[in-house]
Parts: C-alpha cells; structure tokens; sequence
C-alpha cells in the first residue's frame, strides 16, 4: 500500500477511482483531489500508480493507493477497506475498463475466454465493488459513476466486446439506479468521447490519434456532475462531451 | 462556416455608452430595426406590435443579473475575477481580465490563489478549449465572497450602472453575470400593447455567462463554448408547442432564449427541460424551435452572430448589419434592438 498525508482527521469527502494511473481516471483523481476529496485510488501496474499518487501528493492531496486488479475479489474487499478507514465513500468511479485482445477484431473471430475477461473487468468487477462498497455509499448518500462509451450503442466493426461489456454496464447501471433509489445512492453512466488515451491508442494502432482531446476536455461535466445531487441525477447516461447535461426536470 | 464570412467593420462610435432613460428617454426609447425577406425597415422599439401577430408567442429570460465582478489580487497584482458560470456553491467557472476595458492574456498557473476580500481563490484548470476561462474555487461559497466586494460585470464601453439597470421587466431568478439585455426596452406600456395585439407572453431562464469571447477557432462549429444552466418549464413548453400548432410564430426575446428553446427542442418539438447546455446553434445546426429573434446589434465574429446567421442566413444577416451600420443604429446591451421576422412568404 502507498500511503500519503494519512492525517488523523477524517476527510469530509471520500472518493475512489479505479485505474487512476493515467489517462481519464488519472485526471479525474487529480480533479476530485482539487475539489477536497480524498481519495482511493487503484490500477494494475504499481510504477504507474505511484507516478500518479506522486501527482495528487504535490496538490497535498489525502490518497490510499493499492495496485491490483478489480477483477479480484480480494483486492476489492481490500479498497472499500480502505474507504471505510476513512470513514466513507461519496463517489465511486468505476473506470477501469479492459479493451481485450489488439489490434481489436471482428466478433467472428472473437475467443470466448476473451468476451469472459472482458465482462469480468468491464461489467462484472463494476458491479461487485458497488455491492461491497453499498454500506458505506449508503451512509454518505454517494453516487456511482460507471464509465461507459460511445462503442455501448455504436455497434462499431471491432469494438464488439467492449462494446457490449458496456453495453451491459449502462443496464446494470440504469437497473441499480432504480434499486437504489430508496437508499439514497445515485448511479450513472458517463459516455467520456473520444480522448487522447492509451487505450484509445490500442485501439487505433498505429494511427495517428493527436486530434482526439486529452482527458481534461472532460471536466467541465465531472465538475458539473460533482455538483449535482445523486438522486437529481440517478438512472442518467451523460455524454460528458455533449452539448446538453440535463436534469429530470 | 469560417470565420471570415463573420467579420464586418462597425465604426468605433455606434455603440450605446449608457441606458436610453440616461439620454433623456424612456427604456422603450430606443430603435427598431426590423429584418424580413432581406427588407429592412427602421421603426421605433413602442411600434414592435404593429411587426408581430394575433397568435404569436414572446419567449423572455426570466433570469436576473447579478454583481459578478470581484476585484482580487494575486501573483500579478490587483487585478478583477468576472465570475461566468456557476457549477457549486464555490465553484465557478471565471474570467481573470486586467480590468473592464483590458482583457487576458494573463500568465496564470494551475494553483494560484487570489484574494477577494477575506476571501481566498484558487485556480484549479483552465476551461478546455478556452484558455480565458478558469475554474475558480472559494474557501467559502462565492455568494459571501460576492458581498461587499463584487460590482456588476462592464467592459471598457460603459461604466458601471446601479444594479437595477441591468435588470428586465422579467427578472426574476439571480443568476446571470451579464444582463439578458434584449428585454430591457419591454416595459409596462410595451407590455399592454402586446396585449392588445393579442401577443402571449412566455418565460425561460438561463443565466448568461460572460459575453467577452470571441470566435478563435478557424471555423465556426470548430470554437469552443462553456456551458449556461437552463429550464425550459412545462408551461413555457406546451405554450411553444400549441403556438406552432396553432400556425403561430415564436420569437425569442434574446439568443440566451435561443440557446434554451433550442437546447430542450427534439423531434415532438419542446419538452420541459433543465440543466447545463452549451449548444452552439449555428448554420450547421440550424433551428428548429425558434421563428425569430428580438435582439440587440452583436459585434463581428461573436458566437451569436453565428445563431444570427442560423436563423436568417448569413447573406441577410450581412445585409441587415449594413444597413444599421448606414443608420447609424446603437450596439451593445443599452443600444437599439433587431427584430428578425421569418419569411412572410413561408407557410405559417
């Protein structure tokens, strides 16, 4: 575990954001960070996440930092731990996201280990760190932000896993909003656009990817969504580069 | 779109320095300039009911100004924060300028604190795409941060007013940082003549943000825009949708009305609808819930230009600004008013 400003006090806002080292989820972290937040953070490659807990500690940011993978049970058991040693968790950003096998493939050719892998991470792991984190949202009135994609609803040759993984999520997420209601835990899903990402570069090799946006050009939603009441918002599908954030009104 | 089709040369002195009640007249004391089927005509703002309908629908902002321009000083020194766009309690999306009259650019970072009174603010990240534009967070909520310290917003063409200036016969509901200034010359009177001529009268809100950007994209759809919130009500909605059903015409009173009518528009036509929305209405997107425009004289290469140009054409648009320019009409938010009708040859 990296550890940083364990301070005694216990934060007034706790947020937890999956594959935080880079990319959409790193940006993210650094932005909750900056709105008071403290924060949880995991990924898989433990280099990678220190760099990015290295970026939160200079905004003298509050971090838990576990490298692991949402996809075991154990590790998830170990980062809603560390959200209740806070104290409680307001907002979990389910963004680890697996793209399977690149260059990415039509589904003829697809192996049915891979769809299971990537439903594991995409729609599976999601789900469960929601349950095991369901108390403490449920006390802080939080709100789940799952992250979605364009490829949910696109149907884009090549993109057939990941897509329905998503696909799947945006139900599930839709679904628990209707579950959740009562208990006063939001859950929404963000379609962020294309961005200038790793993953979106895996998925387009060898292609030059300089005139998608870099992650930040999603800020302007999160600090929109940051801001909204959980339940004003539950049951929604954002599209965080769209023209139109809107309220039931 | 590029950019180039939006320039024209106004003349520097064709701008409205101060309200028409500080020139001796009333708020309706201000010019008419009327545009249909590439006819100009000049009237007076009292004659807007002879321009209009039995039937058609007058959509307002309901929303009101409020004192949105701290001074602070920082790392540069004493400079102002124009607040733009509210997101939290404290945080807005702000414009740093050297002063009302000197804009940007500043050498700001990420980080970097200002003090506004007791206050403390720091700046988190420059809005993507829109360099000018910072979030802005308060170690308390802005509105105490307001208090005391924050004048209305002005640039270097107006001094500024007693807040009571900047507002409408509709304001309502605090929230914009500029005035919705198209509805400043319907006054009581104005009111009652619409009345009789059997025009309705319907409300929106969306607070403005600042007006202070240009286009700096090569293109027009190419530009970044932040974003305003909005609602469109139930009422307002089904007024709309009847008008149209009833072959009646809706003008919007103003392009943040424009901007809210079209951003709750869909294919059944206006729904009730609220949020944030930063759609750029332009030629490419077109409209769909307005039929005309009520507004004032914009300067070359604004974005409202643009929906100008979505609603009329940007040959007729070019046309109707030559012509105000030949007249000598008044720009900016205390100057003369536009009236942009559709074509009397169209089917409603």
């Amino acid at each position: 575990m990296i550890e940083a400003h364990s301070g005694g006090e216990s934060p007034a806002k706790v947020a937890m954001v999956t594959g935080a080292s880079r990319g959409l989820g790193r940006e993210l972290a650094l932005f909750l960070a900056a709105r008071g937040f403290a924060l949880v953070v995991t990924a898989r490659s433990a280099p990678e996440l220190a760099r990015a807990v290295a970026d939160l500690e200079a905004k003298h940011a509050t971090v838990k930092a576990l490298p692991g993978d949402v996809a075991d049970a154990g590790h998830r058991k170990a980062l809603v731990e560390a959200a209740r040693a806070f104290g409680r968790l307001d907002v979990l950003v389910n963004n680890a996201s697996e793209l399977g096998p690149v260059p990415l493939r039509p589904l003829r050719d697809a192996q049915a280990d891979d769809l299971r892998h990537v439903l594991e991470v995409n729609l599976v792991a999601p789900l469960a760190l929601v349950q095991e984190a369901l108390p403490l949202l449920e006390r802080s009135r939080g709100l789940v932000v799952d992250i979605s994609s364009d490829a949910a609803v696109g149907a884009y040759p090549g993109w057939g896993l990941y897509g329905s993984s998503k696909a799947a999520l945006d139900l599930a997420t839709k679904t628990l909003a209707n579950e959740l209601r009562a208990s006063g835990v939001g859950a929404v899903a963000v379609d962020p656009g294309d961005m200038r990402t790793k993953m979106h570069q895996d998925a387009y090799q060898g292609q030059d990817i300089s005139d998608r946006p870099l992650p930040s050009v999603t800020l302007p939603f999160f600090a929109w969504l940051l801001s909204q009441e959980p339940l004003k918002v539950t049951g929604a599908r954002f599209q965080a580069q769209g023209s139109l954030w809107e309220v039931p009104a | 779109m590029n950019l180039a089709d939006l320039r024209f040369e106004r003349p520097e002195n064709l701008v409205a320095h101060e309200p028409p009640e500080r020139r001796g007249a009333g708020r309706e004391g201000v010019r008419l300039l009327v545009s249909q089927d590439g006819v100009q005509r000049d009237a007076r703002f009292v004659d807007l009911p002879q321009f209009l309908r039995r039937g058609d629908l007058l959509v307002v902002n309901e929303s009101a100004t409020v004192r949105a321009s701290l001074p602070v000083e920082g790392r540069l020194g004493e400079h102002l924060l124009n607040l733009c766009t509210r997101f939290a309690p404290d945080l807005w999306l702000a414009e740093p300028r050297w002063s009302p009259g000197k804009p940007g650019p500043m050498a700001l970072e990420p980080g970097d604190e200002l003090r506004a009174g007791r206050a403390l603010v720091r700046l988190l990240a420059p809005y993507p795409g829109i360099p000018r534009l910072w979030f802005a967070q308060a170690d308390r909520p802005f509105d105490e941060v307001q208090r005391g310290v924050a004048g209305p917003i002005h640039y270097g063409y107006a001094r500024a007013f007693p807040l009571e200036v900047y507002q409408t016969a509709f304001s309502r509901v605090p929230g914009s940082v500029e005035m919705p200034s198209a509805a400043r010359p319907i006054t009581l009177p104005v009111l009652r003549a619409l009345a009789k001529a059997g025009v309705r009268v319907a409300a929106v809100r969306l607070h403005t943000g600042v007006s202070s950007l240009e286009i700096e994209a090569a293109t027009v759809e190419a530009q970044a825009l932040y974003p305003e919130p909005f609602r469109v009500g139930p009422e307002t909605a089904a007024a709309l949708n009847a008008t149209h059903a009833a072959g009646g015409r809706v003008i919007a009173v103003g392009t943040t009305v424009v901007r809210a009518l079209e951003s709750a528009s869909g294919p059944e036509g206006v729904r009730a609808s609220q949020g944030f929305t930063r759609l750029y209405v332009n030629p490419s997107r077109g409209v769909r819930a307005v039929d005309g425009l009520l507004t004032g004289l914009h300067d070359p290469v604004t974005s409202h230009l643009a929906m100008l140009s979505a609603l009329a054409g940007i040959d007729r648009v070019k046309d109707a600004y030559a012509h105000a320019i030949r007249e000598r009409y008044l720009w900016h938010e205390f100057g003369d008013s536009h009236l942009i009708l559709p074509s009397a040859r169209s089917a409603s």
